[in-house]
């Protein structure tokens, strides 16, 4: 059988990857859809240590079902802004919509 | 055995797919990468013998997010009529030693770590049931704010995005 470690390298990697993604893409769909590889790396994770770890509790189950939730509201919210900008701008880069940096 | 060999070519195509996602340049490619990597997620979920969250992961992620981001980037394409988009930004290489730093630190942490109770063999059955007495009784308050949360969450999005008469 699979040991926890595997799911932990396996989540670690996608999250590194989603980091990755935040950082060095500049289309704002693309960070949306990075920040949803982090949240799943991260919902593995909690369901990954609810399974090996607490399987009478299984509180990570329910954090991930939270998590899940929480990411559907972000993104219909974070598209909105999205599609607002890019009709008020003609741009989706997140680097020419920076009027609120200071 | 077989559950094994299963599992490794699960997950080197889940990692496969996160890396398209980040790393292919048409971002219509990304969004098809990304339905991959979530139900290959799903699959995981599956593997650790919760069939709930795995079913939740492929009926919400793998079917409304996708098809709100696919939505969206249809809506907002750059490139045809105007500039060309470029990949990534002045920051990658920087965003990629921090990447690749956090994952040398997580793989490092996830393998040294000696962790405890390890259930081994099999992992433990959660019923539905199970998940669902503890959801609306040890969680009842969170789950009404997480529901309060969606409809204000969904309510100003329709109020963002709506054409204006000013517009």
């Amino acid at each position: 059988m699979v040991p926890l470690e595997n799911y932990l390298v396996l989540s670690g990697i996608i999250f590194s990857l989603g980091v990755y993604g935040v950082l060095a893409r500049r289309n704002a769909v693309l960070v949306l859809m990075s920040i949803e590889l982090m949240l799943n790396a991260v919902s593995l994770n909690f369901v990954a240590f609810a399974a090996y770890l607490d399987p009478d509790l299984i509180t990570g189950v329910i954090v991930a079902i939270f998590v899940i939730a929480v990411a559907a509201a972000e993104v219909g919210l974070a598209l909105a802004i999205v599609i607002r900008l890019f009709r008020n701008r003609s741009t989706a880069n997140v680097d020419e919509a920076a009027t609120l940096r200071w | 055995m077989t559950t094994e060999i299963l599992w490794w070519i699960f997950a080197a195509a889940i990692v496969g797919t996160s890396a398209g996602v980040v790393l292919s340049g048409t971002v219509i490619h990304s969004a098809i990468f990304l339905i991959l990597s979530l139900a290959g997620v799903g699959t995981m979920y599956l593997f650790l013998t919760i069939e709930f969250v795995a079913l939740v992961q492929f009926l919400i992620y793998g079917g409304a997010v996708t098809v709100l981001i696919l939505l969206a980037l249809m809506l907002t394409r750059m490139g045809i009529g105007g500039r060309p988009e470029p990949v990534t930004g002045v920051q990658a290489p920087f965003g990629a030693l921090v990447a690749g730093a956090l994952m040398a630190t997580l793989i490092g942490v996830a393998v040294s770590t000696a962790w405890p109770g390890d259930i081994g063999d099999s992992p433990a059955e959660v019923k539905i049931e199970q998940i669902g007495e503890i959801l609306f009784q040890d969680f009842g308050a969170p789950f009404i704010i997480l529901s309060a949360l969606l409809l204000v969450a969904f309510i100003g999005a329709i109020v963002i995005a709506r054409q204006e008469d000013g517009d």
